[in-house]
């Protein structure tokens, strides 16, 4: 009957559908293979170009080289897409990866409550101290959940040229300071900063290290636990920051420039001697060189650290900062993944972190490897400060985050006022 | 053996094995469209009910607490605005544009065919990539700025995708640029299904170009309009790649729409439930006005259909 | 099909031809200026967004090309856009014969049902959808793209199909009985190959849209050898952002093969288009 070919044919569609499935899914790479001996670490990290996907993939090889029973995979993805949405959908899945990009913060520490990555205290007692004060951005509970290889601090980049010709004889110290060394630069018609308006955070920079140039160190340090914003210091930042955008010092079409991406990105403005600084992290050097026609950093390029605001309950010198780190999760193999995370951390790797400009190593006595001129200023400043608050939408979990980098992106397109940013913020933190 | 007039196969079969039979037919579309749509939307409207962030279980029930924060949200009525401007400007922008383009293309023109495969060729590209595209040539002084300059017309160059208020609007050009083509080739099928008779009958008893318009063109293509109004409807309501490539709803929300104004919640907030509320306000929003259209719009159209063929 | 409707009137030949090239300008100029600064330096572009390319150079195409990436990509792509196709054009056909041509109660609840589809965005289930499949052990697999494209697929492709099946006439069906032919005789021998029109029209659209779906292969796809074109893309201008001239060679390139398979099949797309419409 033809009928019933006909549902014969049907179901014999569907299940061959569940068989390719099955079977497909069967040849997809499985991650962190446990036999008895030989291992695999499955590394997602976010050197996806130049020099750090080059020193990651040495690390790999010289690890399982010193381990053969180890074999690690590093699968190197953009910095955003990793953290946004690689790293969420894999560790709401039972197949997360073993070893992972680790920023610390509130999604740290949302991460331990849900039990997604290990503990590592009892692995890295021996050797934690070595890295000094910058474990403790990646501790939860006094444990340590995740170990930073880079930390370093957000600062001016700056033209020393264009510096020049405005007549701005010494980089500013203080926040008097800054506001006129702009209007000179206007004055010299000279685009004074460039900022990335378009991806949010750059924007947030700014309202971020005015709050720990104003607010107290335990303030600070009590935002990210309690999400209390009552401390008028929190409103003067948001002051500070309107002060700042009614001067006009930014480029044309802000809102829509992205920092990173293109030579008419916020950096490749800077690197290309359109603009006179950027408020950026220490990854900036690395994010320019690409963005130059010749590609090389600029010789032009000078970095100072954020001026302190006289007056303040601040301690002068307090920085805004953060790092990377890499976490083991749930479903790694333990001893391997401590022991792959201290191998990070080793002095060797530290060094050539260093060397290679990649980032500012954590480990004591590995300084020296920094060559880079600015690079060893910023190191001197994060080595010389007395308090580093971390970069405050990781520093606060997810959603509060991104509300803070919406409000911030808000005033800067005249959308907020001062109050209104505190309110937001307020308002998110509310809603957890 | 009897055939019947009617179009169901001879009635001579008896009604259970009729039934198996259209059973058979339509099940595997059923279970794979059950599988892959109807059971995440369920889902999804499950997850609407809490407070979830990935990575915890689903244990904190907010029962509508999602939805009335949503409706409380400045934001999203910002975005639920932008989407109803971007419905009244389709209606009310491109389609008289391409009704215009279609009327005139469809005189006797050499090279017809070309002009008809060029139109289309921006509905072929996805949104992605057409949002790069566009990214690249609406840059400050890039060819946009560089082509007005040129024909002297440079005083109107404006910051195209960061000025707040123009944002939307540069949005809706490179839209229509897109789907333009698709509805002038609709309109284009439609005018030449109407029969050259009627026009010269009109030509006859003295109807001028626009009486002809007005009393035989438009109304004869009234199913294509209808078709083409509800499929622009939707997909003004939905409309999210293009967006979020280009500005992200940004900046600061002055090119949100629901779907990125939910995309930012879930990707970049983590915040899931809240997000899948949206998600399914927005579905709801498609399905009553799907519902009331098929109901007094598109009912009359199909119903001739239907009547016509059951012959 | 080229009967046109012939209007005297106070319009003269030309503004229609001015009007039509303009338009076409306009569309085509965008594309052209990403093809062209494909074969301009980085360096070029940022002097001077706006030139022509002087001289060529044809490294950022022959990158490309030659990157084993993009070619396995295109495989990808290319698969999935097959099984789905596949799949979709199969169920929708069977699904929409009775649905044209039988006469039973709840047949229009049914068809309405399948419109619903139309009325999801994929971006809405795609959570969902993703964490289904990782139920159904079909993350990460080509597989796990492919079927829900087709299931989001049948909406449309019933909508087209039904209207060109309903109007095959009745006479043939009697005609089909009296030989002795079963209802999926009539079905497979003879429906079908009247339909071909609005068939080739489905498989176009299906293959177009699931060769530019992105957000699907992008939450089921981590591993880089499993992505699809437009991931690559995506991929590209961003792990390349400094490298414009190569980012745009490569969108470029991704044009082309929905652009080609497009330019094959033109006609169907535009006829299959209007039948549903007029149905």
């Amino acid at each position: 009957m033809k009928r019933w070919t006909l549902i014969a044919v049907a179901t014999g569609v569907v299940a061959c559908a569940a068989v390719l499935g099955v079977s497909s899914a069967g040849l997809a790479a499985p991650s962190g293979t446990k036999s008895k001996k030989a291992v695999t670490l499955v590394w997602w990290h976010n050197a996806n170009q130049g020099a750090g996907k080059a020193l990651w993939d040495q690390v790999a090889k010289e690890f399982h080289a010193a381990h053969p029973d180890v074999t690690v995979k590093p699968v190197p993805f953009q910095n955003e897409v990793l953290q946004n949405t690689r790293i969420p959908i894999a560790l709401a899945s039972n197949k997360p990866p073993d070893v992972f990009q680790n920023w610390g913060g509130g999604s740290l520490v949302d991460q331990v409550k849900a039990n997604k990555v290990q503990d590592l205290t009892k692995y890295v007692k021996p050797w934690i101290k070595t890295i000094g004060g910058s474990a403790a951005g990646w501790q939860v509970n006094g444990k340590q959940y995740a170990i930073p290889y880079s930390v370093g601090v957000v600062g001016f980049w700056y033209n020393k040229e264009l510096f020049a010709k405005a007549g701005i004889t010494s980089t500013p110290k203080t926040w008097p300071q800054l506001i006129a060394a702009i209007n000179k630069l206007k004055a010299a018609d000279i685009t004074p900063i460039a900022v990335g308006g378009k991806d949010r955070w750059p924007d947030a920079f700014y309202w971020d290290y005015l709050a720990t140039k104003l607010c107290s160190k335990t303030t600070m340090q009590q935002s990210a636990v309690t999400y209390n914003f009552k401390d008028p210091c929190w409103l003067k930042a948001g002051v500070y920051v309107q002060q700042l955008l009614n001067l006009k010092p930014f480029q044309d079409g802000f809102l829509a420039t992205p920092a990173q991406q293109g030579a008419t990105s916020s950096a490749g403005l800077v690197a290309n001697g359109k603009a006179a600084m950027e408020l950026q992290g220490h990854w900036n050097p690395g994010v320019m060189q690409p963005l130059t026609p010749d590609n090389k950093i600029p010789g032009f390029l000078g970095w100072f650290p954020f001026p302190n605001v006289p007056g303040s309950k601040a301690l002068p010198g307090s920085l805004l900062g953060g790092g990377d780190g890499f976490s083991c999760s749930w479903k790694a193999p333990m001893p391997a993944c401590a022991q792959f995370l201290a191998y990070v951390d080793s002095p060797s790797v530290q060094r050539r972190i260093g060397s290679t400009s990649f980032g500012l190593p954590v480990r004591k006595g590995t300084e020296s490897s920094v060559t880079d001129p600015n690079l060893k200023a910023v190191l001197a400043a994060r080595s010389g400060s007395p308090f580093i608050q971390l970069y405050l939408d990781i520093a606060f979990s997810r959603a509060i985050g991104q509300a803070l980098d919406n409000a911030t992106a808000d005033q800067f397109a005249g959308k907020a006022t001062p109050a209104q940013v505190v309110a937001k913020i307020a308002a998110a933190a509310k809603k957890k | 053996m009897t055939a019947g007039r009617s179009k169901g196969w001879p009635a001579v079969r008896r009604q259970g094995r009729k039934w198996l039979q259209i059973a058979a037919y339509i099940a595997p579309a059923v279970v794979l469209y059950a599988v892959f749509i109807i059971v995440p939307v369920v889902q999804a409207i499950h997850y609407s009910f809490y407070s979830w962030n990935g990575l915890e279980p689903l244990t904190d029930f907010v029962g509508l607490g999602n939805y009335r924060e949503a409706f409380g949200d400045p934001a999203f009525r910002q975005a639920m605005q932008h989407n109803g401007i971007l419905v009244a400007l389709s209606l009310g922008l491109q389609l008289p544009l391409a009704l215009g383009v279609a009327l005139l293309v469809n005189r006797p023109m050499r090279g017809r065919s070309l002009f008809r495969l060029i139109f289309f060729v921006p509905y072929v590209l996805s949104e992605a990539i057409t949002a790069i595209v566009f990214l690249q040539i609406l840059q400050p002084d890039g060819l946009v700025d560089q082509t007005l300059k040129s024909v002297g017309l440079g005083g109107i160059v404006q910051l195209w995708l960061a000025d707040l208020g123009l944002v939307f609007y540069t949005l809706f050009v490179v839209i229509t640029w897109k789907y333009i083509g698709f509805a002038i080739i609709l309109f284009l099928a439609g005018l030449q299904g109407i029969p050259q008779e009627l026009n010269e009958a009109a030509a006859i008893d003295g109807a001028t170009s626009w009486t002809t318009l007005r009393y035989i063109t438009v109304p004869l293509l009234g199913p294509t309009i209808r078709i083409w109004a509800f499929l622009a409807i939707i997909g003004s309501i939905q409309l999210f790649d293009l967006v979020w490539i280009m500005t992200l709803g940004g900046p600061a929300g002055a090119s949100s729409t629901m779907a990125t104004y939910m995309v930012d919640q879930g990707v970049n907030s983590l915040r899931l439930g809240y997000a899948t509320s949206v998600a399914v306000i927005l579905f709801s929003i498609c399905f009553v006005f799907s519902i009331l259209y098929q109901i007094f719009v598109l009912r009359r159209d199909v119903a001739g259909g239907t009547s016509r063929m059951a012959g | 099909m080229e009967t046109a409707g012939v209007r005297r009137g106070p319009f003269s030949n030309a503004p229609t031809y001015v009007i039509a090239i303009a338009l076409a300008v306009v569309v085509i100029v965008p594309i052209a200026y990403v093809v062209l600064s494909g074969f301009r330096t980085t360096g070029q572009i940022a002097a001077d967004p706006v030139a022509l390319p002087h001289p060529w150079v044809t490294h950022n195409y022959t990158k490309v090309i030659a990157s084993g990436g993009f070619w396995r990509q295109v495989g990808n792509s290319a698969i999935v856009a097959a099984i789905a196709t596949i799949l979709v054009v199969g169920v929708s056909a069977l699904a929409a014969y009775p649905l044209a041509r039988f006469q039973f109660r709840g047949r229009e609840a049914i068809y309405t049902f399948f419109t619903f589809g139309l009325l999801f965005p994929i971006a809405v289930a795609a959570l969902p959808l993703y964490l289904l499949l990782r139920q159904l052990h079909l993350d990460e697999s080509l597989l796990g793209v492919a079927l829900p494209e087709a299931a989001f697929g049948i909406p449309i492709t019933v909508i087209i199909l039904r209207p060109f099946m309903r109007a095959v006439p009745v006479e043939l069906e009697d005609a089909a009985a009296i030989d002795g032919c079963t209802s999926f005789g009539f079905f497979w021998r003879v429906l079908l190959p009247l339909t071909r029109p609005a068939l080739l029209t489905v498989i176009i659209l299906s293959v177009i849209t699931s060769w530019n779906n992105f957000i699907l292969p992008l939450l089921v796809l981590t591993d880089p050898s499993h992505w699809t074109l437009p991931l690559g893309a995506a991929n590209y201008s961003t792990e390349h952002s400094a490298d414009t001239a190569g980012v745009l060679a490569f969108t470029t390139l991704s044009i082309i093969p929905a652009l080609v398979f497009f330019l094959f099949a033109e006609r169907r797309i535009v006829g299959g288009l209007s039948g549903a419409v007029k149905g």
